[in-house]
């Protein structure tokens, strides 16, 4: 269906009327990305986007996200941390109140944090607190309390590390991680209350979620005064939705780039952002020929990756030469990338004993741009002697299969949950990680891991920083995925909305200061 | 009359007992995994092994399918894996608004659909009857996603006179209504006509238009009644079929109905969402199946159940 669906976009696209320029007479602000009903509104089973980005809304966490991916005070003012970085203090805001009018305490977040991680709460996503003494046992139903997690008076939390993790309060910062109330009700994921900037009011399943200012907020109130956030599952769909003026922000589909590109009332309302999303193709290190890290530099050398990204991508994204992207720290700009050279390709094959290339399967889901970048996967690999047969299989098969290791190439996508460099070195390369925890190249190298496990101990940043670049460099030298490009955003704004930017992690953009002007 | 009804609902039991079986083994051995749907992209393997333990995954099938049906015979068809909602309470919240879509498309068929194959018949071969099945012919070939986004283009977005999606008033329902119900017309269309050409031969109707009948009454209640059984069919088949869930014009409207829960449970491995949503579609097709014979009956008086 998707992609019979693809030859109509572009003449809805390009016949549809243009957008009105006058502002419309109503006041809530619409936005049009999620593409499917959220899980819950709970912020314990914050495990997908749309979710995510609902949560945001209501909640907060100690730590919050900027657009622009900076990581800022949230329910927590300031926190210091001890020199053997292994004590977090947390000086908590006073004041501040849940919607339903009860007061925030740092009570509250003990008893968030425990139900996150209670086998009970089924949500799934505990990994972000382990980190904290005592988490993993407590979530193994193994003890009565997080050891390392207290909260001696009021407005003070005190977390105590397993071992010194620099990055914590950015994973603080996840929606999975936002505080509330004390024993929430049953039916709190349909009816939320938070302390955030907008307060929940209504949600109609597969159709909207409805919010309202909250006067009250502690950072001060949005600048509007009602959000709504549509749920519309065809692309083609939004666009009309825009293009009618009934919402006011839209994902910009990838096909239909280059015509909105082209159009000069159009691209007049552009907006675009390097998101940090990564798209790559997993290869397992443990399969045949691609054990031979000459194989998998082959590979990379073989695929054309700056025409597949004009061509499939119109041109969103940049190359990547490594899996830092270049807005994150850590990331070398000096670093030279496997260029585009098939007879290096061959050289590499036959110096690895293939001298009439070999025979692989080609992994991909059937959604997102995964089946054409794999059709110019397979077209660039066969220029190199490299036969890819494409496995096609909807998206829960394919990862079923990568995660046991049952895949020879992936060709998959990796949307980044904090922005920190080791969001993307740890999860996809970390030999613990193996499998589920998103290492599905199955790459295990001790001396990188040991660079990784240095980072995370690390307290100077520009160390720290320096620890993830040689990391990167390592991993990059060894090949164990094709490295594609970083993800770039395209949204369309209306002309009339003030305010808005294209946030880098998904959840970052909270609408406070987001205004409809005449 | 009532006996008719009691066996045919009670031959549905082991129909619906054996989707419920179909269901279970095909969902079991298909691939893709509930726990990894849940806990999203990166997670740690003793949080899958705790969650799998949790919703007796780990359990042998046996076990999982006498889990599963007891509670179903209860009454009782579990949580969503992924939202935690009883399953009830979804597709009560999502058949209402499927119905309507489905209900308004079947009026919209038969109210057009029957009109224009009544209006073909009475002069066949003429202009009206080739521009009908010029028509009907385009209303069976396009899919309804191609229907459906010209529909969009056309009167949401360059016309402005309707919403190009989502669910409230009636100015939402006409678009998706008139895409989801376009095959049937066509459909109804052909199948009208052809049933009436076979009755305005008749003997009685040549009788009544003698009587001095005006031709109007000749048509309706003389020909047409007559020609209503294979019309009952094709309307009885589709709206069962409309009513499983009208993924794709659901799914381009975006109207928050079964068609697409079903849709989000099976991409996400929802297992008790889908086997309850299945096993719902199924009861539903039975009985629409049933009305449609029981509308037999009352169409034409020879048609007798006992």
């Amino acid at each position: 269906m998707r992609r019979l669906i693809l030859f109509v976009v572009p003449a809805i696209l390009s016949c549809g009327g243009g957008s009105e320029s006058s502002a419309p007479q109503r006041k809530t602000i619409i936005d049009s990305r999620d593409t499917y009903d959220p899980r819950s509104m709970d912020p314990a089973l914050s495990t997908d986007v749309p979710t995510g980005r609902a949560v945001a809304y209501i909640f907060d966490g100690l730590t919050r996200f900027t657009p622009d991916a900076k990581v800022v005070p949230g329910l927590a003012k300031s926190w210091d941390i001890s020199p053997d970085g292994l004590t977090y203090t947390f000086h908590l805001r006073s004041g501040v109140k849940f919607h339903d009018g009860r007061p925030f305490t740092a009570k509250n977040v003990v008893s968030t944090f425990q139900r996150v991680l209670d086998p009970k709460t089924k949500g799934g996503r505990g990994w972000p607190l382990y980190p904290i003494k005592g988490a993993e046992d407590y979530a193994a139903g193994k003890g009565q309390t997080i050891t390392g997690l207290s909260a001696p008076n009021d407005t003070t939390v005190v977390i105590t590390l397993k071992e010194p993790y620099s990055i914590f309060p950015k994973l603080l910062a996840m929606p999975v991680n936002s505080i509330v109330p004390d024993s929430p009700p049953g039916d709190f994921g349909q009816k939320p209350v938070g302390t955030g900037p907008w307060k929940f009011v209504e949600w109609r399943h597969d159709d909207y979620l409805r919010f309202a200012r909250n006067p009250d907020y502690f950072d001060g109130p949005p600048k509007s005064d009602s959000l709504m956030a549509r749920i519309i599952p065809e692309m083609s769909t939004a666009t009309a939705e825009f293009e009618a003026g009934n919402v006011d922000v839209l994902s910009v589909p990838d096909e239909a780039g280059k015509s909105w590109q082209a159009d000069p009332e159009k691209k007049k309302l552009l907006s675009s952002a390097p998101a940090l999303r990564f798209w790559y193709v997993a290869i397992n290190v443990m399969r045949g020929p691609l054990a031979d890290v000459r194989v998998r530099q082959a590979l990379n050398y073989a695929i054309d990756v700056n025409t597949i990204l004009s061509a499939v991508m119109a041109g969103r994204g940049a190359v990547a030469n490594g899996v830092i992207p270049p807005t994150l720290p850590g990331y070398d700009s000096n670093r030279k990338g496997y260029t585009h050279d098939v007879a290096k390709a061959r050289q590499l094959l036959a110096a690895a004993g293939h001298p009439n290339g070999i025979d692989v399967e080609l992994w991909a889901a059937t959604t997102d741009q995964s089946p054409r970048l794999s059709q110019a996967i397979q077209a660039n690999l066969a220029e190199a002697g490299i036969r890819a047969k494409i496995v096609q299989r909807d998206a829960s098969s394919v990862r079923e299969a990568a995660r046991k290791g049952a895949s020879d190439l992936y060709v998959k996508e990796w949307w980044a949950d904090y922005p920190d460099a080791e969001n993307f070195l740890y999860p996809l390369l970390y030999s613990k990680n193996k499998g589920p925890g998103g290492n599905v190249s199955f790459y295990s190298n001790p001396k990188f891991d040991a660079l990784v496990d240095q980072a995370h101990r690390e307290q100077d940043e520009s160390k720290r920083n320096s620890l993830y670049t040689q990391a990167d460099q390592m991993q990059f030298d060894d090949a164990p995925m094709v490295y594609l490009f970083f993800y770039k955003d395209m949204y369309a704004i209306q002309p009339w909305i003030h305010g808005f930017t294209v946030p880098a992690v998904f959840s970052g953009q909270r609408w406070t200061d987001v205004t409809i002007a005449k | 009359m009532v006996a008719f009804i009691v066996r045919r609902l009670l031959l549905a039991i082991p129909t619906l007992f054996g989707v419920l079986v179909v269901v279970f083994l095909l969902l079991y051995v298909a691939p893709g995994d509930p726990v990894q749907e849940m806990v999203g992209e990166r997670a740690d393997p003793e949080t899958i092994a705790r969650l799998r333990k949790e919703l007796h995954l780990d359990e042998p099938l046996l076990n999982q399918f006498a889990h599963y049906t007891g509670g179903v015979i209860r009454g009782d068809f579990g949580n969503s894996y992924i939202t935690q909602r009883p399953i009830i309470q979804d597709i009560r919240e999502r058949f209402p608004k499927t119905l309507l879509l489905a209900g308004s498309a079947m009026l919209l068929a038969s109210i057009l659909g029957i009109t224009l194959g009544v209006l073909s018949a009475r002069n066949p071969g003429g202009w009206f009857d080739r521009l009908g099945l010029g028509v009907a012919y385009l209303g069976i070939s396009f899919p309804v996603y191609w229907v459906g986004l010209i529909l969009i283009l056309v009167f949401a977005v360059i016309l402005r006179w309707l919403p190009p999606s989502g669910y409230g008033g009636i100015k939402y329902l006409i678009l998706p209504a008139f895409a989801l119900g376009s095959r049937s017309i066509a459909f109804l269309a052909r199948v009208t006509r052809g049933a009436m050409l076979e009755v305005l031969g008749g003997d009685y109707v040549r009788t009544a238009r003698a009587k001095g009948l005006k031709e109007r009454v000749v048509i309706v209640r003389h020909a047409l009644r007559n020609a209503l059984i294979p019309i009952i069919t094709v309307l009885g088949l589709d709206f069962g079929y409309y009513l499983t869930g009208s993924i794709l014009t659901e799914t381009i409207f975006s109207w928050p109905g079964l068609g697409r829960y079903v849709v989000n449970a099976i991409t996400r491995r929802d297992l008790p969402a889908i086997q309850g949503s299945v096993l719902f579609l199924s009861v539903v097709f039975v009985l629409v199946n049933l009305l449609t014979d029981l509308a037999y009956a009352k169409a034409d008086p020879r048609v007798a159940y006992s």
